[in-house]
């Protein structure tokens, strides 16, 4: 059973991991994102240079940003930068995770800042997309 | 439409243009009670005006403005730095710009670089960084 904390600046550890939940990749859910984002590439639906249908890109990165509602209650918090190394394209069908880990935070102007990176793999552990965001923490 | 040749420094990219309805960013934040991208009442008592767009979107339209211009090149062995400067309220429209900034040899193909951000209706930058894609 999980143990949920609020999530502050002082219960982050640097170094603390993380590793989400398996997603399968469905038509629906890829469908979803593209209207969420406006964006109705042909590849999204039909086929592509890869094969068959593949997902957005940034398909995965809630999955990679939520990574530690995994263990904390996020009050609310304000994505402040974002990194993307997209190695293979994510295409439907597949089961994809992330894992992550705390490699910094730190303040600046009164404001605390958490620094995460991340990988986002298929269900062979092949990295998919690799990345790092960094996230204001807003307090409760 | 990929691209098949490689482009000049200072070359743009077809832009993009984006109206967030508060439809959307529920579509792709999930709707959930005490969020800053869901309930309003939440925002406002976190001291936003709104509902504000989660800043991933704007990575989603630069994405899709570097697909398109490069195509697979972009979706295996693309990269993407951005850095989020202000805040995208629900009912904001943003225009998505990239500008070619430097080319670099890697392997057979040559990798763009490029300058991307995305402004909105007041001309206010409101995320910054550099995208990038091979062309072979």
């Amino acid at each position: 059973m999980m143990e949920f904390r609020p999530l502050t600046y002082d219960a982050l550890t640097i170094g603390e991991e993380f590793v989400s939940d398996t997603m399968l990749v469905t038509p629906e859910d890829v469908d979803t994102y593209t209207y969420a984002v406006g964006d109705d590439h042909p590849w999204f639906s039909g086929p592509s240079p890869f094969g068959g249908a593949i997902a957005h890109p940034t398909f995965a990165a809630n999955q990679a940003l939520r990574l530690r509602h995994s263990r904390y209650v996020v009050h609310a918090g304000l994505h402040a930068k974002m990194q993307f190394e997209f190695l293979e394209p994510i295409r439907v069908g597949m089961r994809v995770r992330s894992r992550g880990r705390v490699i910094d935070k730190y303040e600046r102007r009164g404001k605390q800042y958490m620094v995460t990176e991340f990988v986002t793999e298929d269900d062979a552990g092949t990295p998919l997309v690799r990345g790092q965001f960094t996230q204001m923490l807003i307090p409760a | 439409m990929a691209l098949a040749s490689v482009p000049a420094v200072g070359h743009e990219l077809p832009s993009l243009d984006k109206e967030l309805t508060q439809r959307h960013i529920d579509a792709y934040s999930g709707v959930r009670t005490r969020s800053i991208h869901t309930d309003e009442a939440w925002a406002r008592r976190k001291g936003f005006r709104t509902t504000l767009a989660q800043g991933m979107m704007s990575t989603a339209y630069v994405s899709e403005m570097m697909t398109r211009f490069f195509g697979a090149g972009f979706v295996r062995g693309g990269t993407m730095s951005m850095a989020f400067v202000q805040p995208v309220y629900a009912g904001d429209r943003l225009t998505v710009r990239g500008v070619v900034k430097e080319l670099r040899a890697e392997g057979a193909g040559t990798r763009v670089v490029v300058d991307v951000w995305c402004e909105n209706q007041h001309g206010q930058k409101t995320a910054v960084g550099t995208a990038s894609g091979v062309l072979r």
